[in-house]
């Protein structure tokens, strides 16, 4: 019996697309690192792949138990390529991926949470990253991730009260080994404060505060320097 | 006179998206409606004075195109009574320039206050809807955080002569300095113009004024005159 070809537009569409050789590659990782998706540890390999640090962890663990009947081996093996996806920072396969594979299922507000960032990058399909943010505000309230991501949204809509708001829950809520987190939150609220009511005395002491946790953290460098000495900010 | 005719000018603009792009000519449009001619009014003066948009049309060129035509008769039709949603569909001038297109939808400000309004209880009917309408008016003459603090009115009436300059200004700047720069995505670029743009609004002008405050003060001013206009027509 001779096998019958796939419809030629699909297979023109992959190749453009190049999905296809993405996941091969990733699935290739994964096997390299000896991971094989089974019906008996499909949710560990997730929560070890996915999330190995908490509060991540407790978030996928909750996520998986409420919905463990509509998930699965080809949920986890989705799942650990989109994580191979991000340590190849590769937004277009991230944003693909995502999309393709995970509509099916129910949604994950911490998936969501770390999706959107790409996304909004890539398509910047705005409205959709921001419902994504505000689901996660509501979902993970621990999380200062998502106050964060609105934060900034509202600075770039222009609505600095907005995003002062949100920025000082974030600063709230960052855990203190969160080196990353905490110097983006500092920063950007030391941008808007400048922005709001030109509070320079403000905006110094949160970028000094964003370089107290990461000393080389070049934008907050330049900030400091554009702060002290001189008036005007914007770079041109 | 040749100086007399109708003169046109073609050049290049940067945009990050192609929405910014196209949502810039419908800016230029709100600004030639509240442009002033030498000493004559407005076409926004005129409609507001006579009710007559035909009149303040006619002074448009014949080469302007149907579609253009059309969006400034759109610009020009009265206000409706209750709440200003035709401005989600204005471009809310430069500040909001590259603000993806949102509507009722994503409005979270009204869709709170609808809440609130649906989850109150009323006397009557007749509380109910003057709550409502009371609502809506707060609506159209609050600050909006989604349209970079203009109020609806302020995005109604349309941007100004000041505001047409800085515009200008901003997006010769961004031409200069994203140009020829690649981006990995059109997400990125609008991120970084809107940096840019947040960074430019609050920097002040030798006046003093910073060109948030400068357009602000400017809408308010035309919004001012409208009222005036309209009061004297006892409208």
């Amino acid at each position: 019996m001779s096998k019958r070809k796939p419809p030629k537009h699909s297979t023109k569409a992959e190749a453009r697309s190049g999905y296809h050789y993405w996941v091969r590659q990733a699935d290739e990782i994964i096997a390299k690192n000896g991971a094989e998706v089974r019906p008996d540890n499909w949710q560990q390999l997730a929560l070890d792949w996915f999330t190995p640090r908490e509060p991540d962890r407790s978030a996928l663990a909750r996520y998986i138990a409420a919905h463990q009947t509509k998930l699965g081996v080809a949920w986890a093996r989705g799942l650990l390529r989109l994580e191979v996806f991000f340590q190849v920072k590769d937004d277009v396969a991230i944003v693909e991926h995502y999309d393709r594979t995970f509509r099916a299922y129910p949604r994950c507000a911490l998936i969501e949470l770390w999706v959107a960032g790409h996304i909004l990058r890539q398509s910047g399909d705005w409205w959709r990253v921001r419902q994504m943010y505000l689901n996660a505000a509501v979902e993970l309230p621990t999380f200062a991730k998502p106050f964060y991501e609105l934060g900034f949204m509202n600075y770039l809509l222009s609505d600095f009260p907005g995003a002062l708001e949100q920025f000082n829950r974030a600063a709230a809520l960052v855990a203190a080994d969160d080196v990353e987190g905490g110097a983006r939150i500092f920063y950007n609220r030391g941008l808007v404060r400048f922005a709001m009511d030109a509070d320079k005395q403000a905006a110094i002491a949160d970028v000094e505060e964003a370089l107290r946790r990461k000393p080389d953290y070049s934008q907050a460098q330049e900030a400091l320097r554009a702060f002290k000495s001189r008036s005007r900010w914007v770079p041109w | 006179m040749v100086n007399d005719q109708p003169m046109l000018q073609l050049r290049t603009r940067w945009f990050p998206t192609r929405v910014s792009g196209e949502r810039s000519m419908l800016m230029e449009i709100e600004f030639a409606v509240n442009g002033r001619a030498k000493d004559k009014p407005s076409m926004s003066e005129i409609v507001w004075a006579t009710g007559n948009i035909k009149q303040a049309l006619a002074d448009l060129p014949p080469i302007v195109p149907p579609r253009v035509r059309r969006e400034f008769e759109r610009l020009l039709q009265p206000w409706r009574q209750g709440r200003y949603t035709e401005a989600y569909h204005r471009t809310g001038g430069i500040l909001n320039l590259f603000t993806p297109p949102w509507g009722e939808q994503q409005d979270e400000v009204w869709n709170k206050m609808l809440a609130e309004w649906r989850a109150k209880i009323f006397a009557d009917d007749q509380a109910r809807r003057s709550t409502l309408a009371e609502l809506e008016q707060r609506w159209n003459n609050t600050p909006h955080p989604f349209f970079a603090g203009l109020t609806p009115a302020q995005v109604m009436i349309g941007g100004g002569a000041q505001e047409a300059k800085l515009a200008d200004e901003f997006l010769t700047q961004i031409e200069k300095t994203f140009g020829k720069r690649e981006f990995p995505g059109e997400g990125d670029m609008l991120i970084k113009t809107l940096l840019l743009l947040r960074g430019w609004q609050v920097e002040p002008q030798p006046n003093g004024q910073t060109p948030q405050q400068i357009i602000l003060t400017e809408r308010a001013e035309l919004l001012d005159r409208r009222a005036r206009v309209l009061a004297e027509r006892k409208l």
